[in-house]
């Protein structure tokens, strides 16, 4: 086990265990482990607020993260991720259109979700085909362009959206939050993405060999016309599955994948490992920050983001190396 | 080389770790601190709630602190989501979601009952007016932006919410704790939320007094027009004059029942509408008339260029609602006060000014408990 390794479980582990103690309603590390035997209403909120919501933070940061990884390593390209990517804000779109027209529950919302991802994922590498796709900037423009037309979309949705309630919830949804995270919504998610996760997992050699130019990886023997069209849809249903639940969380896909790299110096299974585990830190951080700062909770995307664009200017000025 | 990146990368990931447990230690003594000034309060509120019985005991036997009511719960009410809700006692602890209900609850005498509230109160005249103290209140968030851990440590006895909350009613409920929905979009709608809430926090007798006087005052306001020929009135929204309610929401209500013609009458919109110059020309209101909460005001629309050959603006038919107490074109418990504005404004002859301000003061002092001026 590398030093490394140890070092980020530790963490996570002493991040999740802080997250589960953090809150608006007081409750004490010893009554967590007496079981709340005096009190019956504590044991409800960490039972229904508290541990789903830490249970998601990890989980949710850990699979953005992942999927960050796998993107990045699948385009060969340091921006691959879901937001640059038009995910995000496509999945923004089919959430909103769930909300809109499907009626809002947490079902409605995945799968609007997942379909606006995918459709938006398929748009980006469209447009970066008929570029150059060897550039970088092909990569930013295609998902701009992409992101730019969410966003005129979701204009759309939410003029047309009922000010009092849906409108409401799809700017609730785009802000993002665990605050509203509960034990069965928890359950619903993992539902979704774990099943995905462990497939992308499995799938783990074929994507270490797609870092190779598409050449040598056909040469040893990976068939790219089905696997890739299969990452993309394992990767965008790991992310409606979480955002669904959480709401839009942007940029722990793009900097979990750094900082891993930057640490492992390599770009394997394990880093990958490791950058699911940076992001699970991450998302564990940004929350009990969006629950602590301030009286009324900030939303975690804004908190994510200050962490975020520094890293962007950061490749940015690096070239987009991969390290 | 490689090893001291790693090095500043681990220590940077720490500081992190260190900065938000620090945050989080820093939250939990403040919530720490909050719940034991809540706690403080609320025996402070018992104390005063036992005296408040002990006067009225010794006074008169009425309202809410009286024993007998008391012993009515268990009460059963079924809420605007269509839920059975039981309240097994009185509740002593009652946490206010939405403007709508904490105004009601100050309305029906629970306010020292309050242990927390919707956000951004401080933008509720009303509040300052009538109840000051809850300003201080620790708030439980917006409609956007519930929070749920927040309400759960106040520990209260009943919750109050608008049903567009719905999950979130949904989550306290299976927490063990009662809430009631309330959706108060009509004149009807709130009558019912009044009951609801009279019934669920044993001051139906007050809240019958509410809505009688309500009632009263809403015919007194209907009763100016009955041989008057209709006058057009254009209502101004709030977030431009350009915006304006169609005859499908609450504020319509208030123009028709003083007698006269909504100006929007044809758009059917269940929100406010917003409309061209050209629409508010084509309609050529006899009154303009600005709401409350209107973000711009009366100059602005005599000094709009594009307005300037309405009669109502050359004739100087722009009326302000009064802004220093409540949104009265809104569903609140002291709504009726806009259909009697609305009657002060289109038959001055029959019902002056000075008569209007003398119902809001009356009606302040009687539910409210504070001198209502109207004209400062």
């Amino acid at each position: 086990m590398r030093k490394e390794w140890v070092l980020i479980s530790i963490l996570a582990g002493i991040l999740f265990v802080l997250s589960l103690s953090v809150g608006k309603y007081h409750l004490s590390l010893s009554a967590l482990f007496s079981g709340f035997a005096d009190d019956a209403l504590g044991r409800q909120v960490f039972l229904n607020l508290r541990l789903p919501r830490s249970i998601i933070a990890a989980f949710g940061g850990f699979s953005l993260a992942l999927v960050g990884s796998v993107m990045q390593t699948i385009f060969k390209n340091p921006l691959a991720s879901p937001d640059i990517m038009g995910v995000s804000s496509g999945a923004s779109v089919g959430a909103a259109c769930g909300i809109l027209f499907l009626g809002g529950s947490i079902f409605s919302v995945t799968a609007g979700a997942f379909a606006g991802g995918l459709l938006a994922v398929s748009l980006a590498i469209l447009l970066t085909k008929a570029g150059d796709h060897r550039q970088l900037a092909t990569f930013v423009v295609s998902g701009l362009a992409v992101n730019a037309l969410a966003q005129a979309l979701l204009m759309l949705l939410k003029m047309v959206a009922d000010p009092h309630s849906e409108l409401a919830a799809i700017e609730f949804w785009m802000m993002g939050g665990l605050g509203s995270v509960t034990m069965a919504k928890a359950a619903g998610a993992a539902a979704i993405t774990l099943p995905a996760l462990v497939l992308i997992l499995m799938l783990n050699r074929q994507v270490s060999l797609m870092s190779l130019p598409d050449t040598e990886a056909s040469a040893l023997g990976v068939n790219l016309k089905r696997i890739r069209p299969a990452l993309l849809v394992l990767s965008t249903l790991i992310v409606a599955g979480v955002v669904s639940v959480t709401g839009l969380i942007s940029f722990i896909g793009l900097i979990a994948p750094h900082l891993s790299r930057l640490i492992m110096k390599r770009n394997n299974m394990s880093a990958w490992l490791l950058s699911g585990a940076i992001g699970a830190c991450l998302l564990l951080a940004a929350d009990m920050l969006s629950r602590s700062l301030s009286y009324a909770e900030i939303p975690v995307s804004i908190l994510t983001s200050i962490i975020g664009v520094p890293v962007l200017i950061a490749i940015m000025v690096r070239g987009g190396r991969l390290p | 080389m490689m090893k001291k990146k790693m090095t500043t990368i681990i220590s940077m990931l720490l500081a992190v770790v260190l900065l938000t447990s620090c945050a989080g230690t820093a939250a939990t003594t403040t919530a720490a601190a909050a719940l034991t000034t809540t706690q403080t309060t609320a025996q402070t509120t018992a104390a005063q709630a036992t005296a408040a019985q002990t006067t009225a005991a010794a006074t008169t036997a009425v309202t809410s602190t009286d024993p007998t009511t008391a012993a009515e719960f268990p009460v059963t009410i079924t809420d605007h989501l269509g839920r059975t809700v039981e309240i097994t006692r009185m509740p002593e602890t009652i946490v206010s979601g939405y403007y709508i209900s904490t105004s009601l609850l100050i309305a029906l005498g629970m306010e020292d009952k309050l242990v927390g509230i919707e956000a951004k109160a401080d933008k509720r005249p009303i509040y300052k007016l009538s109840a000051p103290e809850l300003l201080d209140l620790p708030n439980v968030g917006t409609a956007k932006e519930f929070n749920l851990e927040a309400t759960a440590a106040l520990k209260p006895d009943l919750v109050i919410l608008p049903v567009k909350l719905k999950d979130a009613i949904q989550t306290l409920t299976d927490m063990g704790i009662t809430v009631i929905g309330i959706n108060p979009e009509s004149e009807e709608e709130l009558t019912q939320a009044i009951e609801m809430i009279g019934k669920a926090t044993g001051t139906s007798e007050r809240a019958s007094e509410l809505l009688a006087a309500s009632n009263q005052l809403s015919e007194k306001a209907a009763s100016f027009g009955k041989d008057e020929p209709a006058q057009i009135v254009y209502l101004a929204g709030n977030s431009s004059f350009l915006s304006t309610a169609g005859s499908n929401m609450y504020q319509s209500s208030l123009i028709t029942n003083a007698g006269a013609q909504n100006a929007a009458a044809s758009i059917t919109d269940d929100y406010w509408a917003e409309v061209s110059y050209e629409q508010l020309l084509q309609w050529q209101p006899d009154l303009i008339v600005i709401t409350p909460e209107a973000v711009y005001s009366a100059d602005d629309i005599k000094n709009d260029a594009a307005v300037s050959s309405l009669t109502a603006v050359m004739e100087g038919h722009i009326y302000q609602m009064p802004k220093q107490f409540e949104a009265w074109d809104s569903p609140v418990p002291s709504g009726v006060l806009g259909e009697l504005y609305m009657a002060s404004i289109l038959y001055p002859g029959k019902y002056s000014a000075d008569e209007f301000a003398a119902d809001v003061r009356d009606f302040y002092q009687r539910f409210y408990g504070f001198e209502a001026d109207v004209n400062a």
